[in-house]
């Protein structure tokens, strides 16, 4: 199957974009940098406690449309975004909503980890601090004893909660951002190509801990690696040229992709 | 085209490690030739510093030191004309210089005839009667007593007997007798040289033997307090809010060029901005510290600003981010993450700054900092100099005993200087922070 | 999915592989057919030197079989083949499975004619072999063409025409069992073509099952014991 990129790339998404129990839903966003538009008519639902996985070629705007959900594009002058995102049925882009609660309750996780150059506790209360979460010291240790157990970390980091985060190896510095994230916890998690700057076994406990995490949270991952939006999503959404192409369960897309672009994308046909 | 891929699917092996252990040879020359340009250019430019410090340190070093001569001296409370040592003005009306002018001639007591006395006079300070008086103020129980007395020389005897002592004497101030009389000193072990207090401890003199540095010292140090107590922040408050807050557009670009700029501007155009701004028009009066603070503030906040920009341009967007992501507000990501972590650069920043504002002239220059001041300044709004300034007005004085200060002057600036640069380096390696 | 083809990968050497597994799994095909075909001339030419041929170079069938499995291991673990790359792999693996009975099962053909041959000539049950072995020929290279066109449809056509097999090989049973009551001294003899009309039912079904393949790496749906098939 020859992908031509002269062809035309439809509007219209294939299979199965919406969910009955959606977490998260999006209608024909549209996102914009200035005048260049990087994202068209995507729609789509994220259901509670999946694991939704967000492929696609470099460019394809999966980051954007992922940063759209917990507003980080707010930050980047000159964009825009035109549609529906809602969570719980609550409009992101109200103006009436404080993006500061949307990231309370919309965690993110990048894809370089990015502890701050605090110690490891500092790291994970920094959140419930300036949310105002715990009310007493005691509360504070709670949290972050159990949003580091939570990341599966607790047990490598406990008898050094006071050195820097910025010691640990990069998949402890991962999970660190994770317990930093869930500490205040979040109903959704987003996490942008989370493993790319891990080895194989930093990548295989972060794949292990979002397998155990998508228990209590909705988790929306954008990765480049197509065995691990295997190994770990639900459902899978293929972006290509800023357009959603394709969602299906997981399994489904690996396997029998509805639409040739994904098909050719996943078996590395490319041109 | 047939003809050249069929030649590249069978590749014959051509040896070339003879065309490229030809070529290396070449490079390898090329390499080493590079490197010795850079060696050159690293001792063409040690070897100037090094005549830099030599030349100073050669011409400066005399000025730590200074000639004494041992004067017998009789405080005969009678003859001077003093009944209560803490009568001000029974002090100041009495002869303070006849001490040591009887104590010189019972020194010498071969001198005879006026001109011959006057002479002899003249090799001691003329500031010697007031040390005396200090003396005899600051002990009470001397009054009426005898002692021999170390009196700071005139500074021509200074520059002879220093000149005598290195075997290059400076005749050209100094009177044939003159020169007999310190050899005549000299082999009785009554002419010394002694660590040079007043250099450290006085402000200016047009008696170079009396002349200090101190004064331009605490000028500079009141000078730079009000320069860094108001460049700092709002250096780094404007550099904050051009960084972080500041929208993109037209305006905020105009104001970056002209920062910029500004940095660029000759700094004299900052003293004529102070002599029209602060003097002419808020009537600030001249000379002080506070207006060369105000003048050196905006010199050096051009520097403080760029380098904090570059120092908050450092600190890494995945932190912005991750603070961001928490949830943080923009002002907390601001205060809890980028601040902190920009701190050491910025501190080293000013720093830079204030040494480049201890060492201006040009600008206290029109600001009537350049005026000849011999009290030491107490306060922010005492008449100063500075350390620079102090320098320069040495090095126009005619008296040859200046050279020496200005080169000791240029010496005791340049220490400050050093400190600064190491303080800003040190702070640097204490507060980096890796992330 | 209409015009299936596995070439233009980003890595032209995964195009070479995929193509490499293919090739072999027909080139096997090839072998398995030539072996069938010729394990039946030796029992209705009586040719024993053939039969003997066919049961050697089965040896040859099974090596083929080692290697292609080998060949798609590989791909496995060095690719890790998705969508239709991986369907191909997983099918062709399957495949080759099929192949290496059928080939086992023209063997058994070929033990038979050796039997046969040595009790003497006679053209009882020929017939029917021959009947049953045409179309199970054709069943089996029909599978095969669909395979290296990667023909969903002709596949399923094929699926059809086994039905026909399996009536065929009824007809045949009943046949060689009237033969039997006719003349009993025979039995010996007729079970032995017995044993060679199942082996060709059995090849018929293993051909069904290659069509069944090719559907999967085509349409992605796995219709094997699925009803109607």
């Amino acid at each position: 199957m020859a992908i031509n990129n002269d062809r035309p790339i439809p509007t219209q998404s294939v299979g199965a974009q919406f969910h009955d129990n959606a977490r998260m839903s999006m209608r024909d966003v549209n996102i914009f940098y200035g005048d260049k538009q990087a994202i068209f008519d995507v729609s789509l639902d994220i259901g509670q406690n999946e694991v939704m996985a967000m492929i696609g070629p470099s460019g394809c705007g999966k980051s954007t449309f992922l940063r759209s959900l917990n507003r980080m594009n707010d930050t980047i002058e000159g964009c825009r975004v035109v549609g529906d995102i809602a969570m719980d049925g609550q409009d992101l882009y109200d103006s009436k909503l404080d993006v500061v609660e949307l990231r309370a309750r919309v965690g993110m996780v990048f894809q370089k980890p990015n502890p701050f150059p605090k110690s490891i506790y500092d790291n994970v209360a920094y959140g419930p601090k300036i949310h105002g979460l715990a009310e007493s010291r005691v509360d504070l240790d709670e949290i972050v004893e159990s949003s580091l157990r939570k990341a599966s970390l607790w047990n490598e980091v406990k008898d050094r909660l006071h050195q820097p985060g910025t010691g640990l190896s990069g998949g402890q510095q991962q999970r660190l951002c994770i317990a930093r994230a869930i500490a205040v916890n979040p109903e959704v998690i987003l996490m942008d190509e989370p493993c790319s700057a891990l080895d194989p076994i930093a990548t295989a406990k972060i794949e292990e801990l979002i397998e155990e995490l998508s228990e209590n949270f909705t988790i929306a991952i954008v990765t480049h690696s197509m065995q691990q939006a295997a190994r770990v999503s639900h459902r899978t959404a293929y972006f290509h040229l800023g357009r959603l192409i394709e969602v299906n369960p997981t399994e489904q897309v690996f396997t029998m992709p509805e639409h040739e672009l994904t098909e050719g994308y996943i078996t590395g046909r490319f041109g | 085209m047939t003809e050249p891929t069929s030649q590249a699917a069978r590749p014959t092996p051509t040896d070339h490690s003879a065309t490229i252990k030809a070529s290396l040879k070449r490079r390898y020359r090329a390499e080493t030739r590079f490197r010795w340009y850079g060696r050159i250019a690293i001792a063409f430019g040690l070897a100037a510093v090094l005549v830099l410090f030599v030349d100073i340190i050669s011409k400066g070093h005399g000025a730590f030191k200074t000639t004494h001569i041992a004067v017998p001296v009789e405080y005969d409370l009678a003859q001077l004309g003093v009944r209560d040592l803490n009568d001000n003005q029974q002090l100041a009306l009495a002869d303070w210089d006849a001490l040591f002018k009887s104590g010189l001639r019972e020194l010498l007591p071969d001198v005879s005839g006026r001109s011959a006395r006057r002479e002899l006079y003249r090799m001691v300070s003329n500031g010697a009667g007031y040390d005396l008086k200090d003396r005899l103020q600051a002990n009470p129980r001397l009054a009426n007593q005898r002692e021999q007395v170390w009196l700071s020389a005139d500074d021509d005897i200074d520059t002879y007997f220093k000149g005598l002592l290195d075997g290059d004497p400076y005749t050209a101030r100094v009177t044939e007798q003159q020169i007999e009389w310190i050899d005549e000193l000299r082999s009785a072990g009554q002419i010394r040289t002694q660590w040079n207090r007043n250099f450290w401890t006085r402000g200016d003199s047009r008696e170079p033997e009396q002349a200090g540095i101190w004064g331009a010292v605490m000028g500079s140090l009141f000078t730079l307090a009000i320069t860094f107590a108001l460049s700092f922040p709002i250096g780094v408050s404007a550099a904050i809010y051009l960084e972080e807050f500041a929208p993109r557009n037209r305006f905020t670009d105009f104001i970056e060029i002209n920062i910029n700029n500004l940095a660029a501007v000759p700094s004299i155009i900052f003293g004529l901005l102070g002599l029209a701004i602060f003097i002419n028009f808020f009537g600030v009066p001249r000379s002080i510290p506070i207006l060369g603070g105000l003048v050196l503030t905006l010199m050096t906040l051009p520097t403080i600003i760029i380098t904090s920009r570059a120092a908050i341009k450092a600190v890494p967007p995945s932190i912005r981010e991750a603070a961001l992501g928490m949830g943080a507000s923009k002002h907390q990501v601001v205060l809890h993450h980028v601040l902190p972590l920009a701190m050491p650069g910025m501190l080293t920043g000013a720093i830079i700054g204030m040494a480049q504002a201890l060492g201006e002239t040009a600008p206290l220059l029109m600001i009537g900092m350049v005026a000849f001041i011999v009290d030491i300044p107490q306060a922010f709004t005492d008449p100063a100099t500075v350390l620079p300034v102090q320098i320069f007005l040495w090095a126009d004085s005619p008296e040859r005993a200046f050279v020496e200060k200005t080169s000791a002057a240029i010496m005791v600036l340049l220490g400050f200087l050093i400190i600064m640069n190491t303080t800003a380096v040190w702070i640097r390696k204490r507060l980096e922070r890796r992330w | 999915m209409e015009n299936l083809t596995f070439e233009n990968h980003i890595a032209s050497v995964f195009d070479e592989e995929l193509e490499e597994i293919r090739s072999d799994l027909m080139n096997m095909g090839g072998q398995v057919e030539q072996q069938l075909e010729d394990a039946v001339r030796a029992i209705c030419d009586a040719d024993s030197q053939l039969a003997e041929q066919v049961i050697q170079r089965d040896g040859k069938v099974d090596k083929m079989e080692l290697a292609i499995d080998e060949a798609c291991v590989l791909v496995i673990a060095r690719r890790q083949p998705a969508a239709s790359d991986l369907r191909l792999v997983v099918a062709v693996t399957r495949a080759v499975a099929d192949l290496e009975r059928i080939g086992d099962e023209a063997k058994k053909i070929a033990k038979h004619a050796l039997e046969l041959t040595e009790s003497g000539p006679s053209p009882m049950g020929y017939t029917e072999v021959r009947h049953l072995a045409q179309s199970v020929s054709q069943i089996l290279r029909n599978s095969l063409d669909a395979f290296a066109r990667f023909d969903a449809d002709a596949a399923l056509v094929t699926l059809e025409q086994d039905k026909q097999i399996d009536m065929d090989y009824k007809t045949a049973l009943r046949e060689l069992v009237t033969y039997m009551m006719e003349d009993p001294r025979s039995i010996g003899r007729v079970m032995s073509i017995m044993w060679v009309v199942r082996s060709l039912e059995r090849i018929g079904d293993h051909a069904k099952n290659l069509c069944e393949q090719v559907v999967f790496i085509v349409k992605g749906k796995d219709i094997r014991h699925s009803d109607g098939h």
